[in-house]
């Protein structure tokens, strides 16, 4: 089953030539390990069916896994996917086609959120079956060389998935970390070329540069004039946090729009003289409604009332 | 040496948009082109569109902030238009504010700027 | 830190401010760096290199592509034979105005980057190391 989503982990894994050549030196597979697995291969067909069941057993009977797999049909489309999974371990060749398919099996598993250490744990599984129906068919000596290939074939493939595991979760905390910034500095715009910021909650560095940042994007991709910063719903301003805010005026400007500071508190205010922080470079206001009267004069417009 | 950057004259003001990469001996050429020029015309304004840089290191920044000194000297009204947003954040993380300089976000605010009463 | 991929390219004329810090940016860029990010490297690596050619008298810039912990970074060397940097405290408090930088070079790069190290010895020369790392999950 290949998901029309899936994402270019060739490319992000760097898996080329090269690195499918690292791999396979490093887990010790040879071309002598490729044939004598591909020799296998009627072996296998003939144990397959025994050795998916066995594996989806423990599947089953384990309360945490079963969960993932309480669709009977779903069941179904597993295990003929799994036979192919398995029956891929016997095609004697381990090139880029192969790692390709192997990594759309780890995503098939993460897609469907299934945990890592049951993933790995179900591989074990796997290995135990197949030396038995290996040592069943087969001299020992042959079984216990057949059975050192598929495990360093087996290895190969974990590697893998948890490469694919590792991609996607990195993925997802940068999904919600762009979500985050996103939440953290809501810019609006509340007028033509002028732009509001209504800052809550505590700044600290890591987040003063991402809210210069995005107000400097603002600012240029909408040919802002004014930006007007709220700060009424700030926790603490402190000369740290009276320096980031000076900064991004200092950079707003450099874009050539202006920006005026409101929602300063009598306390705020306070503090940033006791502070000795000069803020003479700034247009500041108390109220919010003063602060957009001002960007307004500022564009050379004001509000007027109705003529009644 | 006569740099390759054009500056171009619209009635009173002097246009120039700066390109490519800008190296020191291109900075600096620039910067006697622009005053000679601004010395035959006699222009009043000048618009120096950057937003074609994506690096403006210290150096650069220093050009620009005194070529708009020496361009006041000779009574004309220096505008740098169009920075960046990465390139301003950059120039305040390092401390580089380019203080005596006026900025606008576009050529058409540049000249609105240029066309006030001067201060 | 793993280092994928490196190029020295050599500090000896006041062009190579442009060819080093446009190595740089191209590096950062294909890193998946974002414009502010590459911008930040690309402006360091331009300060640091002009440093080299005018107090360091040349030298070499050592351009690398890093990786740590599944990250991605840029990281940036700079030797020089020069007279050294007699203040070094002095030079990155920032304020130290020499008549080529206005003093805010060293400093002002410092915070550019997150990863800063310096080595100075007077009559001997000047080893600048700095990194910047793509921020989790960029693509690469």
């Amino acid at each position: 089953m290949r998901s029309e989503s899936q994402p270019d982990y060739m490319r992000r894994l760097k898996l080329d030539a090269d690195e499918l050549a690292n791999r396979r030196r490093f887990f010790g597979i040879t071309q002598e390990d490729l044939e004598r697995l591909g020799a296998l291969r009627p072996v296998a067909e003939r144990h397959m069916t025994s050795i998916i069941a066995g594996f989806y057993d423990l599947l089953l009977e384990h309360p945490r896994t079963r969960e993932f797999l309480g669709d009977p049909q779903l069941v179904n489309r597993l295990q003929r996917a799994q036979q192919s999974y398995f029956l891929g371990l016997f095609d004697g060749r381990c090139d880029l086609a192969y790692v390709e398919d192997r990594l759309r099996v780890g995503h098939v598993h993460e897609r469907v959120g299934l945990p890592l250490k049951w993933y790995l744990g179900a591989y074990n599984r796997y290995l135990q079956l197949s030396a038995a129906a290996l040592r069943k068919e087969l001299p020992l000596a042959e079984a216990q060389l057949a059975e050192a290939s598929l495990q360093r074939l087996v290895f190969f493939d974990l590697a893998l998935a948890v490469d694919t595991y590792v991609a996607a979760q990195i993925e997802t905390v940068a999904r919600h970390r762009a979500a985050v910034d996103e939440l953290s500095t809501p810019v609006i715009r509340v007028f033509d070329r002028v732009l509001l910021l209504p800052l809550v909650g505590t700044i600290d560095s890591a987040r003063a540069q991402g809210i210069m940042e995005t107000v400097l994007k603002r600012v240029s991709d909408q040919e802002a004039k004014v930006m007007i910063i709220d700060i009424a719903g700030v926790a603490v301003v402190d000369t740290q946090v009276a320096d980031h805010l000076l900064r991004a005026t200092a950079a707003v400007r450099l874009l050539g729009a202006s920006t005026i500071l409101t929602g300063i508190s009598p306390q705020v205010a306070r503090t940033v003289v006791e502070l000795g922080v000069d803020i003479s470079a700034m247009h500041t206001r108390s109220r919010l409604a003063d602060g957009i009267e001002l960007a307004l004069s500022l564009l050379g417009r004001k509000i007027t009332a109705a003529a009644s | 040496m006569v740099s390759s950057i054009p500056v171009i004259r619209i009635r009173d003001t002097l246009l120039s948009a700066i390109q490519g990469d800008l190296s020191d001996r291109v900075a600096e050429a620039f910067q006697g082109d622009l005053l000679s020029r601004l010395e035959r015309t006699g222009a009043s304004g000048v618009l120096l569109d950057i937003s074609a840089l994506d690096i403006v290191d210290t150096y650069v920044a220093r050009v620009l902030v005194e070529t708009a000194q020496m361009a006041r000297l000779m009574g004309a009204h220096t505008v740098l238009v169009g920075m960046r947003p990465e390139v301003a954040a950059t120039l305040i993380t390092m401390g580089q504010v380019l203080t005596g300089i006026d900025t606008a976000l576009n050529v058409d605010d540049g000249l609105a700027l240029l066309a006030l009463p001067r201060r | 830190m793993i280092v994928l991929e490196t190029c020295a390219l050599p500090i000896d004329s006041e062009d190579d401010v442009v060819r080093v810090r446009t190595r740089v940016r191209d590096l950062a860029q294909r890193l998946g760096f974002d414009a502010f990010a590459v911008a930040a490297i690309s402006t360091a690596a331009s300060e640091l290199t002009r440093n080299a050619w005018v107090h360091g008298h040349g030298g070499t810039a050592t351009v690398e592509e890093v990786e740590e912990g599944g990250r991605h970074g840029v990281r940036l060397q700079f030797h020089d034979a020069g007279p050294g940097i007699a203040d070094l405290p002095r030079v990155l408090k920032g304020g130290f105005s020499t008549r080529r930088s206005l003093g805010l070079g060293l400093s002002g790069t410092r915070r550019l980057v997150d990863d800063f190290e310096i080595e100075s010895q007077c009559g001997v020369g000047t080893h600048i190391v700095v990194a910047k790392w793509a921020r989790f999950g960029a693509r690469t």
